[in-house]
């Protein structure tokens, strides 16, 4: 598929936090609307500019909330956008939905948001179960959780390949340095070494506590345009060079190790080659992270390094600060918070910005000013998946 | 050394789909849908073959043979009324006639789980529904 056409000529030109972390007694709701409202005064734009409002998908509502839908956010911002949708499932549409709306002139700017009440209303993420009745055949083995889902992919890759916890280690204690230079970081002001990972309790053998990204409060969003427009607005545009979408979607317990058609396989070699790059003008990567094996997983499928390299190529040194390989600057969804997709998109377009602080790549000792980085984001057990090649240049 | 023993869970939640799944499991017999057009294995249970979209199906009875393709092991007990039943074990066994189910296994140690064991079928009678699950074949 020749998508050169689309390079460089959408832009992401805002980005909007929230208090983030453990924040209680507020909705859902609240962390999206006050994302979004951050979002766009980032950018520089009216509420009333806001052509499509796409919002990911929400869980169950919990802490006493209602549903947390597209319409509620879109009432509470008081805003009618032409376009209102929300993902219902894990799937990871809204890329390639806003290049299509704002390429062919629909609409002028996209919202994306998400914002969750996770960490105050303890969410527990069991899906299979609802009222303590199963809602599929899987809870008749007492099989209750996405973690074991990407736990058996991991099983079978340390089997395949010989990764396993010394190499996830090496990813935890990586993600837990970027995030000791990051203020807002769930993280920061608690380092981590090798001894600290090994003592995290084992949840779904081969996965201990600390492989998976803990639930946090807040909410994230961030607004596209053309890059015409982006031009004349406040921010640097950050411009989507590249772009790779892709589902595979079979029961997680039907995904193979290796697959041609696994969806980050595919999304992966769209956008790189839409973009025109290899893998040696990628800066750094900022992956959707909800276990450390994603991390690993996401590398290898997107060709990083040969399958069997893993132990040589994943170290806490090369990902880490000052390392080869920048990865999850943020700390990511390990350790700094979990906004689906939009840890790591956010993360990416404020590097490119140059608005990082003390993690500021180009700042951080040993590292270079990026040009290019890399974003993925991963829906449902690597059933959906969107590759984006951010750049600072057009 | 930690025994895994077969334990009950929940009741599954049967569809008009998966129904004939849980009936052949009541008598002990491990059946899926097979398409008739091109002689695919059909799981999960569904109307159409995903392969070649024919609704043409008939049901098939398995050896019950197979081998592990991925395994895990639940420490944490995800709802309060597991919480005596961890450590046990999810696996995805690959059948030999050719389709991956999830289920346990069960009656093993630990430590001697590994990808790509051969193991074959138990039933094991819950409430109202049997389910399938796997031991280590000797």
């Amino acid at each position: 598929m020749d998508l050169s056409h689309l390079k460089n000529k959408i832009a992401i030109v805002g980005v909007g936090y929230t208090p983030q972390g453990k924040i209680p007694g507020r909705t859902a709701a609240s962390f999206h609307i006050e994302a979004v409202r951050n979002a766009i005064e980032d950018a520089g734009i009216t509420k009333d500019d806001i052509g499509a409002l796409i919002v990911y998908r929400h869980f169950d509502a919990i802490a006493g909330d209602y549903e947390t839908t597209a319409f509620t956010i879109g009432e509470q911002l008081g805003v009618s956008p032409a376009i209102i949708s929300q993902e219902h499932q894990c799937t990871r549409g809204w890329l390639f939905n806003s290049i299509g709306l704002l390429n062919s002139g629909l609409v002028n700017y996209v919202v994306i948001s998400y914002g969750d009440n996770a960490r105050s209303g303890k969410r527990s993420y069991v899906k299979e179960l609802s009222g303590g009745k199963a809602t599929d055949e899987l809870a008749a083995y007492g099989d209750l959780s996405t973690m074991a889902k990407y736990a058996m992919l991991a099983r079978r890759a340390m089997d395949t390949y010989g990764t396993g916890p010394d190499v996830w280690k090496e990813i935890s204690v990586a993600q837990r340095r970027w995030a000791q230079l990051n203020p807002i970081a769930a993280m920061h002001g608690k380092p981590l070494d090798y001894e600290g990972y090994y003592a995290a309790n084992m949840v779904v053998d081969p996965l201990r506590l600390l492989d998976a990204t803990p639930s946090s409060d807040g909410g994230r969003a961030i607004v596209l345009t053309t890059a015409e427009r982006a031009k004349m607005l406040k921010n640097p545009p950050v411009y989507i060079r590249g772009i790779g979408s892709a589902n595979r979607p079979v029961s997680p317990f039907k995904l193979d190790l290796e697959d041609d058609r696994n969806a980050a396989t595919v999304s992966s070699r769209m956008a790189f080659e839409m973009a025109g790059i290899e893998h040696k003008d990628v800066d750094a990567c900022e992956l959707y992270d909800c276990f450390t094996y994603t991390v690993e997983a996401t590398l290898r499928d997107y060709g990083f390094f040969k399958p069997s390299e893993v132990k040589e190529f994943i170290t806490a040194e090369r990902l880490g600060p000052g390392g080869e390989l920048p990865v999850n600057t943020s700390g990511g969804m390990l350790s700094e918070a979990y906004y689906m997709g939009l840890t790591p998109v956010a993360e990416a377009v404020m590097q490119l910005m140059g608005r990082c602080g003390d993690r500021q790549l180009g700042k951080v000792p040993g590292s270079k000013t990026p040009e290019i980085i890399v974003c993925s984001d991963n829906g449902g057990v690597f059933q959906s998946h969107a590759t984006l090649v951010l750049s600072r240049e057009d | 050394m930690e025994k895994i023993r077969a334990t009950e869970f929940f009741a599954p939640d049967i569809s008009a789909d998966t129904a004939a799944f849980w009936e052949g499991c009541k008598e002990h017999k491990l059946v899926l849908q097979k398409c008739k057009k091109c002689g695919k294995l059909r799981w999960p249970a569904a109307y159409l073959c995903p392969n070649c979209l024919s609704d043409e199906t008939e049901l098939c009875e398995l050896s019950g043979e197979g081998v592990i393709y991925s395994y895990a092991i639940y420490h944490k007990p995800f709802h309060p009324s597991v919480a005596d039943k961890v450590p046990y074990v999810v696996a995805e066994v690959d059948l030999k006639e050719g389709a991956r189910l999830v289920s346990n296994i069960v009656d093993c140690e630990l430590s001697e789980l590994k990808c790509g064991l051969p193991v074959e079928v138990r039933f094991i009678d819950g409430e109202g529904y049997a389910r399938p699950v796997f031991v280590l074949k000797k």
